[in-house]
């Protein structure tokens, strides 16, 4: 069974560039969502092993995404990738259970960069 | 209605994301400055017409006194002006928070005022343009006026604003009561040339 891979954002363009900068050989579903209310549903039914998170989203922004993937336990691997590269922005995401924190605009560097490190790429 | 320039969603989506990065530099540098957390919103783009800009600027500072700065910037063929509206209720805090002593005299508000827009505004184009690959130039900032109604704004500056394209934020400080709104506006002539720069992106 693949991975699933999901991609959380309100703007379509920012989806694209993250879909874009992922390894092309990498085999992963990737799924998507515009905001954290669509993203929290979308990792409840089992499309977000792995999240790469906005934060700056309507309805529910990445924080609260994070803390409802905390609270309810949820089995998934967060990745947030914003453009708040405020200090306390990437301290309170880390301390909500993030793994790791991207400043946008992403690319395929930053990508490859942090899913070595942190051994989500596997098998490539 | 009819604009002589539109920009369709995925451009206006393009715009808000661009500002979504531009305004998380500006914030970064004002939270290091003022030892603070900036609230980020999602900032509003949308295509206005000259008489709507009195209107997107009176919904800025509803009701209360204003003060109010200016700037104006350009590069490659892309011409346009900021506008930063602080409510005056922000002074006070921002004085304690960058350790001002003494009186709030109207000159000190002045200096406080000057300080954050070098910031907001500054970091907020480059930020745009760096991402369009335009070397913005800024005028020098103009006052548009200290304790006033927003409605005054207009009358005292140069409303001659003929701009299409508006790109609004909203910062707000947490635990603080500051808040400002930075109005992006570009001119008519600007739009075509930034659209085919973010139809590049795009593809």
């Amino acid at each position: 069974m693949s991975l699933n891979l999901l991609i959380c954002d309100d703007s379509g363009f920012a989806r694209k560039q993250m879909a874009k900068s992922l390894p092309p050989d990498w085999k992963v579903d990737i799924h998507f969502a515009t905001d954290g209310v669509e993203g929290i549903n979308a990792i409840r039914e089992g499309k977000g092993d792995i999240v790469l998170l906005d934060l700056t989203m309507p309805n529910m922004d990445g924080f609260g995404v994070l803390e409802i993937i905390r609270r309810e336990d949820l089995p998934a691997m967060v990745i947030v990738v914003s453009g708040d590269i405020q200090p306390e922005a990437r301290k309170r995401v880390l301390d909500l259970g993030a793994l790791a924190f991207i400043e946008k605009p992403i690319d395929t560097d930053k990508a490859r960069q942090v899913l070595t490190e942190y051994g989500i790429l596997t098998g490539i | 209605m009819s604009y002589a320039c539109a920009i369709t969603e995925d451009q206006r989506d393009c715009y808000q994301e661009l500002t979504n990065v531009a305004m998380g530099r500006a914030a970064e540098r004002l939270a290091k400055l003022l030892d603070t957390f900036v609230r980020l919103p999602v900032p509003r783009v949308s295509m206005i017409e000259n008489s709507d800009i009195r209107m997107a600027i009176q919904e800025v500072g509803q009701d209360s006194s204003v003060s109010a700065v200016c700037q104006g910037f350009a590069g490659s063929g892309v011409v346009g002006e900021t506008l930063l509206i602080f409510k005056d209720t922000s002074f006070a805090n921002l004085a304690d928070m960058m350790h001002y002593s003494g009186p709030l005299s109207r000159q000190a508000e002045l200096e406080l005022l000057m300080d954050t827009a070098s910031i907001l505004i500054g970091t907020c184009i480059r930020g745009i343009g760096e991402q369009l690959e335009i070397d913005f130039n800024q005028s020098h900032p103009v006052i548009l006026g200290q304790h006033c109604q927003t409605a005054d704004i207009l009358r005292s500056g140069n409303s001659t604003w003929n701009s299409t394209l508006a790109i609004e934020i909203h910062y707000q400080l947490e635990n603080a009561n500051v808040e400002c709104d930075l109005l992006l506006l570009f001119t008519e002539e600007s739009v075509n040339i930034l659209n085919k720069k973010i139809d590049y992106l795009l593809d």
